[in-house]
């Protein structure tokens, strides 16, 4: 069954428009470039709407346009950037954050002080899949189930990079605190 | 019918840590996990310190919109794409 033109765009604009906050917001954090971000956030939005026929009404929209996002992220400009994997892996097994500080300040209190650009830049200095596991979690709050969906990786994938890349990014803001003196380092 | 939740070890609450704060358990798991943690100071410590991690995580990164020069770029371009499906 065929939709006119406008019929099309009056249910685009309906439900996957007013997703368009959580696509640019991924896209920047994917990307690390505002200008990039808004390239790739139109011509997901393009590519969403040019398969609008293709979308289950009443299904999860967002999801469906995080998935696009990503495929588009992944074939125009993952290979163009290179965005170095600067965290050594090996390190945040062996002991979690709330370890140094369980004596110090158990209550993260440190956080507080920590700036949003800071917080930005630790994220955004994530290993690509670390990155967009979190980002996906912690900024769009999309369940495990959604985010296996979007990353075409299983449930339990999901689980596992979560937490590493949750750890990974506090190790990051707890060194930067314990560097700009919120904290002093743990002798343990 | 039996309440009471099987119980489970540090390591096991442990191994859960960021499900039972996603909302991500079943509720008899998640009641097993909240038991454990109720009852037991370092796990209760860990827990409440990695809730305040993404509660403060969510806070500042969440607030951010698209530019509303985007979204009108983005009708723009709506308006005036052609009406034929994408071709693969
Ligand atoms: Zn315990």
């Amino acid at each position: 069954m065929s939709q006119s033109h406008d019929e099309r765009r009056r249910g685009f604009e309906r439900e996957a428009l007013p997703h368009l906050d959580a696509v640019y917001r991924v896209a920047l954090r994917l990307s690390g470039d505002p200008a990039q971000a808004e390239d790739l956030a139109q011509e997901t939005m393009l590519k969403a709407f040019r398969s609008w026929h293709q979308y289950q009404q009443g299904t999860n929209a967002r999801a469906w346009l995080l998935t696009i996002l990503r495929h588009t992220f992944i074939n125009a400009y993952r290979q163009k950037k290179n965005r170095p994997a600067s965290v050594d892996l090996s390190e945040i097994e062996e002991f979690t954050v709330f370890h140094d500080v369980q004596d110090t300040d158990p209550e993260g209190t440190f956080f507080d002080q920590i700036i949003d650009d800071e917080v930005l830049r630790a994220i955004d200095s994530l290993p690509d899949e670390f990155r967009e596991t979190v980002v996906l979690s912690d900024v769009e709050s999309l369940s495990y189930a959604e985010i296996a969906e979007v990353t075409g990786v299983p449930v339990g994938t999901v689980k596992s990079r979560l937490y590493r890349g949750r750890q990974i990014l506090q190790r990051q803001l707890y060194e930067y605190a314990v560097e700009m003196g919120y904290l002093r380092r743990s002798a343990t | 019918m039996n309440d009471q939740p099987t119980p489970v070890n540090c390591q096991e609450a442990a191994d859960r840590l960021y499900e039972y704060l996603d909302g991500e358990l079943t509720p008899e798991i998640e009641l097993a996990v909240r038991a454990h943690i109720a009852k037991c100071a370092p796990c209760f410590k860990r827990f409440d310190f990695e809730e305040t991690f993404l509660r403060f995580l969510a806070a500042r990164i969440r607030s951010q919109g698209a530019p509303p020069e985007l979204k009108r770029r983005i009708l723009e371009s709506l308006f005036s794409d052609s009406d034929l499906p994408e071709r693969e």
